[in-house]
């Protein structure tokens, strides 16, 4: 064997035994296709504190809730696990790597509690079983309540560490229920838990869109009788009207840096595309025919606006350009009903639904109109689909269990699981950013 | 085909019951004050069939039996939806025959004034039904003030999917809830 040849050797020892290996098998464009055998351990107790099971096992199912939804690992069955996982030592010199690597595990998981009176101090670390060596490690303190935060925290952490791009998993999902007899406006961690009201208008609640910056949402509401644009302030539950024109004021969606809106009004007497300004007032109308245009979702860039109109016939998806131009696009060609496209945070491709049959599934399809897929089959109806803000995950609606829930899932249709409960409609979800 | 005439008969047969004591005009009133106090019970009421909406045996097929409508008062005794087919705004014939009907209505009555609701079934986009619908309300305004009711007297809203009659989600309440209604106020 000549040099080279044992260099190459060498150096893919060096590329399975370094700390690197594990990091190099993933990519970030495909959830679910590899997977890493990870080793979740249950959270032990610090010397000293007092022993809580019930938050140990919180913080744990959260944890392993995202990272099994996140694609990128097998987790291993804790019924397999040796000594190690009853060991609380949290120093990769104090880890018995040899026995994880025995189950088979790539990845460990291990963390620590300690509680005092209302307070918890999480420790949880990230291991390379292969390279033996920590990946990532934090300490978390706060209250008791916010453990299921931490772990979610967590969670974006390791996603980091292994993808180089946080989850999306400390945030919050946005959605409209019936729950209380009439459509209000509510809030959740993005696995249905920690749910809050958020609006109390007895009226009608649709349709609502985070603000890109700062705790805000917009939304339309019958409150005053009309289909208006308020926005509200999460925290200090402030509440503005924001467009209040004649006819319909609806499907408002922001722009990347949360200057502009792009919503659907008729004050023309027909719904058209127009961009308002964060308070309300009319910067342009985007489009000009008798047609319906509804359902406008902003390109990252800002520079266009995928929407939905039946200007040639059914209801199908276009683009146009936001500078103007006029340069209308029509994006989807197959079925008789596509509806409620959203554009990806990196740009690359289109949610939507379609009637198939009776029913709605969801659908991508990239921007110059090639390489659609289909990402749900089965029972129920899918609809108004919206990306997390990192592009890996989706949310949207299906009635597959009972009525309208909110659902999520991997950007490639696997994954899914319902949030809310199937015994109440949910519908319209949105995905917020990192919610610190 | 007996069957179906034997159908027809009894549902119009009820139909002109329900004119002649002066319902047809009361399903509104009952959809909107309904919701009022499932909001003040915010209770755990789950089911739309707890709302508590009266379902009427009307069809589309029975507004269109003429032996109804003919030229006799009974028709101008309130205002009556109309139906639309699915992602559809286009007046029927039928539809057509009960607009003339509210705009004798409206005519004989110089004080009302109306508001016109469109609404949907609840496939597809919300906002594009929101939207359909105002269009909804919209054809059946032009065609009222076509026929001689001030425009002034007329206002139109769209709620969309938002208020179906019948939640049931068959092929039949689907038709049902794509409609416009007439609200006299």
């Amino acid at each position: 064997m000549n040099r080279i040849g044992q260099l190459l050797i060498l150096l893919s020892l060096l590329l399975v035994l370094s700390p690197a290996a594990l990091a190099a098998r993933i990519e970030i464009s495909s959830p679910g296709q590899q997977s890493i055998p990870l080793a979740l351990t249950s959270f032990l107790p610090a010397k000293g504190s007092k022993t809580m099971p019930e938050l140990a096992l919180e913080i744990r199912q959260v944890l392993e809730a995202d990272l099994d939804l996140s694609g990128l690992f097998d987790l291993i069955d804790p019924k397999a696990f040796l000594a190690d996982a009853r060991r609380s030592g949290l120093l990769s010199s104090q880890v018995d790597f040899a026995e994880w690597r025995l189950l088979g595990a790539e990845a460990l998981v291990k963390g620590s509690y300690r509680v005092e009176g209302d307070r918890v101090q999480v420790d949880v670390r990230l291991f390379d079983t292969l390279g033996r060596r920590m990946l990532t490690g934090r300490r978390y303190a706060g209250k008791i309540k916010d453990v299921r935060r931490i772990a979610h925290t967590f969670a974006d952490q390791v996603l980091k560490e292994l993808t180089e791009e946080s989850g999306p998993f400390n945030a919050k999902i946005a959605f409209i229920s019936n729950r209380s007899g009439r459509k209000e406006l509510y809030l959740s961690d993005v696995d249905g838990k920690d749910v809050v009201r958020l609006t109390d208008h007895r009226s009608i609640v649709l349709n609502p869109d985070f603000s890109p910056i700062g705790k805000e949402l917009i939304y339309t509401s019958y409150k005053n009788g009309e289909p208006h644009l308020y926005r509200k302030e999460i925290y200090t539950g402030k509440e503005a009207r924001i467009s209040r024109q004649k006819g319909l004021n609806i499907g408002g969606r922001y722009r990347f840096d949360g200057r502009e809106i792009a919503l659907s009004l008729s004050r023309d007497g027909n719904s058209e595309l127009y961009l308002i300004g964060a308070s309300g007032s009319i910067h342009r109308r985007l489009t000009n025919s008798s047609a319906i245009d509804v359902d406008p979702s902003w390109s990252p860039d800002g520079d266009q606006i995928v929407f939905v109109s039946n200007r040639q016939g059914n209801p199908h998806l276009f683009i146009i350009d936001t500078a103007g131009g006029k340069k209308i696009r029509r994006l989807s060609f197959r079925g008789t009903y596509n509806a409620s496209p959203s554009w990806s945070p990196k740009g690359d491709r289109i949610l939507f639904s379609r009637l198939e049959g009776n029913r709605f599934d969801l659908f991508s399809i990239r921007p110059d109109g090639s390489d659609e897929q289909r990402l749900t089959f089965g029972a129920g109806s899918k609809e108004h689909p919206r990306w997390s803000p990192d592009g890996r995950f989706v949310t949207y609606t299906s009635d597959q269990d009972g009525k309208k829930a909110i659902f999520v899932m991997r950007a490639d249709g696997t994954g899914n699981r319902r949030i809310t409960d199937a015994g109440v409609d949910s519908i319209h979800p949105v995905w917020s950013g990192p919610w610190k | 085909m007996k069957r179906l005439t034997l159908t027809r008969f009894a549902v119009c047969a009820a139909m002109i019951v329900l004119l002649a004591s002066g319902c047809a005009k009361k399903p509104v009133a009952e959809e909107l004050t309904t919701p009022a106090t499932q909001g003040v019970t915010a209770s755990e009421t789950t089911s739309d069939a707890d709302t508590g909406i009266v379902e009427e045996s009307i069809s589309d097929s029975t507004i269109a039996e003429p032996e109804v409508r003919g030229d006799d008062k009974l028709a101008i005794t309130g205002l009556e939806r109309i139906y639309f087919s699915f992602d559809s705004f286009v007046l029927g014939p039928e539809a057509k025959q009960t607009l003339e009907n509210n705009a004798l209505y409206l005519k004989a009555n110089s004080s009302v004034k109306v508001r016109i609701e469109g609404h949907c079934d609840d496939r597809g986009s919300d906002s594009y039904n929101l939207a359909l619908g105002e269009k909804r309300a919209r054809v059946a305004q032009d065609y009222l003030t076509s026929l001689g009711v001030a425009a002034e007297r007329q206002s139109i809203i769209s709620f969309g999917e938002e208020m179906p009659l019948d939640s049931s989600g068959t092929e039949a309440a689907w038709s049902k809830n794509r409609r416009s209604e007439f609200v006299a106020y």
